[in-house]
């Protein structure tokens, strides 16, 4: 196989640089400096030193006993929810900094959707002493307020977004457009493996460490690779993260699972893929949700990090080539995931990679028996109030 | 007035009626008219312009009722000037670029302007739009090289946006000495006129951009101005233009 993106950053017919012509240079620097950090072996050294010594690489991966006898199922957790910040963000926000300091970047803003981004952003940029900027959908700030104090606590400046349905795509806009105006002092630190090339491409290889260490662990364990191997989807970037380790590379069989919401009416879900059909927004041409004449639509997730209408450009991709099977698991079969995670394991996961288990949980019949590998993204500690105010506890 | 001069509205903001009035008008002082069909998205556009985008599409805005005006504006509009189409690349593609290029030809649309394509992402478009004797409007930054500018100032049809700052629309004008040399650049490459968009709002402004290009985009003042005092606002607007300039 070719290794994907190609030169103008396209996965087959998805990807490209869809973004004002200000900031094709500003990419194209981005790209070399890129290119240039790959190829240094201090940057390699400094970047695996902050994985192992400051985030706590390698996660564990654990057999989750109790759960796999009540399904019927071997259930394996890739525990990215152990990772410092308590989500596999800190990854790419660790390898992009790094690259931010190297291209003399100064100043660094992003967007977030649950905040997990935001944290993990404004987290190396006290580490590294960066002045750090955070838009954040207004609506998300109510929905994750400990994340928003979590940044503040970190030294970052919040600022929340009105426009639009007020959640991570709007954040987004409102990142673009600063970015625009800033582009000489500011790195974009996109969190996700969507926006422009050459970022889908960065994200994931500052990803590919969790299918990495997943995919040799499961091989010490069981000396094999497992059947399944699944992962939440919002934009995509733990899913491609891990995916990127299997496919096109083995037998298993990996499944992506976005967020099917209250139904699959429009606006009252995230499933970019399963649902929409391809487009082109924030830089990116990849399966969009968007009505017949091309307005994007609203989304909903019970998950403020699933809730957004685009998805990375690697996974339509992924899809169309048959690598990857993309479904759905709803609202209320991620929070019954979420109650029995924490129930038979003592782990409570985000409500985001809930859904990657709340799907196995649903096709349980379909999992009989199989070895399942599940990226557990991130904690839940973050989304106790939507747990509390939306089960019965 | 002199140069070669556009009036961007958005398309049946605020209501059809004074849309076709305002741009009717408008065509009266400027050469070509730049219609904005609303995107959820625009990334490229300030406040104002975002607003009165989401107001539409909340008001269930569809492409059909703007092609009705837009005919109107077409029989009524003096011969010659020019009218554009203002929009994101998702709306051309969700529809199909040839499909969408048949659309303008038919409604007597000339030329599209898509902030968020690049020039380097634009040979699908051109290609598509050729067929139909479609421009795909390029545009120029301060942040290109002088190589880009030459490449795509030579490429250029219709005329060459020249986006004067690094911002989106709405945001103040400053023409630094780089970028006036970037601008007499363009001209001296491009077949087509060189005009300046991107923080004209009134008559110092536009004689600013007419010293260093061959014309000017108006778009955010004119929106303001009709949020503001609806067509009267714009006229007065106008005319104070037209005394300068």
């Amino acid at each position: 196989m070719k290794p994907l993106p190609d030169n103008k950053g396209y996965f087959g017919p998805y990807g490209g640089r869809f973004i004002p012509e200000t900031l094709i240079n500003a990419l194209l620097e981005l790209e070399r400096a890129y290119t240039a950090f790959r190829k240094s072996p201090e940057m390699k050294r400094e970047l695996d030193n902050l994985l192992k010594n400051y985030a706590g690489r390698p996660t564990p991966l654990y057999h989750a006993r109790r759960l796999s006898s009540s399904l019927g199922a071997e259930i394996f957790l890739k525990r990215e929810d152990l990772l410092h910040t308590g989500a596999h963000k800190l990854n790419n926000t660790l390898g992009q900094i790094l690259l931010a300091r190297f291209m003399g970047k100064k100043r660094i803003i992003a967007e977030t959707g649950a905040g997990q981004h935001g944290v993990a952003t404004a987290t190396v940029c006290a580490l590294m002493g960066l002045k750090c900027l955070i838009y954040m959908g207004s609506l998300d700030v109510k929905r994750q307020a400990p994340n928003v104090k979590r940044m503040m606590l970190l030294g970052a400046e919040v600022v929340p977004v009105e426009t639009g349905g007020k959640t991570l795509k709007d954040a987004m806009n409102e990142a673009l457009r600063d970015w625009v105006k800033n582009i000489r002092s500011t790195h974009y630190l996109i969190g996700t493996a969507a926006g422009p090339h050459p970022f889908p491409r960065i994200v994931r290889d500052f990803q590919t460490v969790i299918g990495r260490e997943a995919r040799a662990q499961m091989k010490r364990l069981l000396g094999e690779d497992p059947d399944f191997a699944l992962a939440c989807v919002g934009g995509g970037s733990n899913a491609i993260g891990l995916f990127h380790a299997y496919a096109g590379r083995s037998r298993t069989r990996l499944i992506g699972v976005e967020a099917g919401g209250r139904s699959h009416r429009p606006g009252d879900h995230s499933a970019s893929i399963s649902l929409g059909r391809p487009g082109i927004l924030h830089g990116t041409r990849s399966y969009l949700l968007q009505d017949d004449e091309g307005q994007v639509l609203p989304v909903h997730s019970v998950s403020a990090g699933l809730d957004y209408p685009g998805v990375g450009p690697e996974h339509s991709y992924l899809k169309d080539e048959g690598l990857a099977e993309y479904v759905t698991c709803s609202d209320r079969e991620a929070l019954e995931a979420c109650l029995a995670l924490a129930r038979h394991e003592g782990i409570v996961p985000a409500l985001e990679s809930s859904h990657a288990l709340g799907y196995v949980m649903a096709k349980r019949a379909r999992f009989k028996n199989q070895k399942v590998l599940i990226n557990l993204s991130g904690r839940g500690d973050k989304d106790l109030g939507i747990i509390l105010e939306e089960t019965e506890i | 007035m002199k140069g070669y001069n556009g009036l961007y509205l958005m398309g049946n903001y605020p209501g059809a009626e004074l849309f076709v009035e305002t741009a009717l008008y408008g065509l009266k002082h400027f050469d070509f008219l730049e219609i904005g069909i609303p995107f959820t998205d625009p990334v490229a556009d300030g406040p104002v312009i975002e607003r009165a985008a989401h107001e539409l599409i909340e008001k269930g805005f569809r492409m059909d009722d703007l092609l009705r005006s837009v005919r109107r504006i077409r029989d009524g509009a003096p011969a010659g000037k020019k009218l554009l189409f203002m929009t994101y690349a998702n709306i051309v593609h969700s529809r199909g670029a040839a499909p969408f290029a048949s659309l303008c030809r038919k409604a007597g649309v000339s030329g599209v302007i898509l902030p968020d394509v690049p020039f380097e992402e634009s040979a699908p478009f051109r290609r598509a739009f050729r067929p139909e004797g479609v421009d795909l409007i390029s545009f120029i930054t301060p942040e290109n090289t002088e190589e880009q500018i030459r490449k795509i100032a030579t490429a250029a049809s219709g005329f060459l946006y020249c986006i004067s700052i690094r911002g989106i629309t709405g945001n103040a004008l400053s023409l630094d000495a780089q970028t006036q040399k970037k601008i007499a650049l363009a001209r001296s490459h491009s077949r087509v006129p060189v005009v300046l968009g991107f923080g004209i709002r009134d008559r110092a402004t536009a004689a600013t951009a007419l010293k260093h290009a061959d014309g000017f985009i108006m778009g955010t003042a004119v929106i303001e101005a009709l949020n503001r005092k609806k067509l009267p606002g714009v006229r007065s607007l106008l005319r104070s233009l037209e005394e300068t300039a």
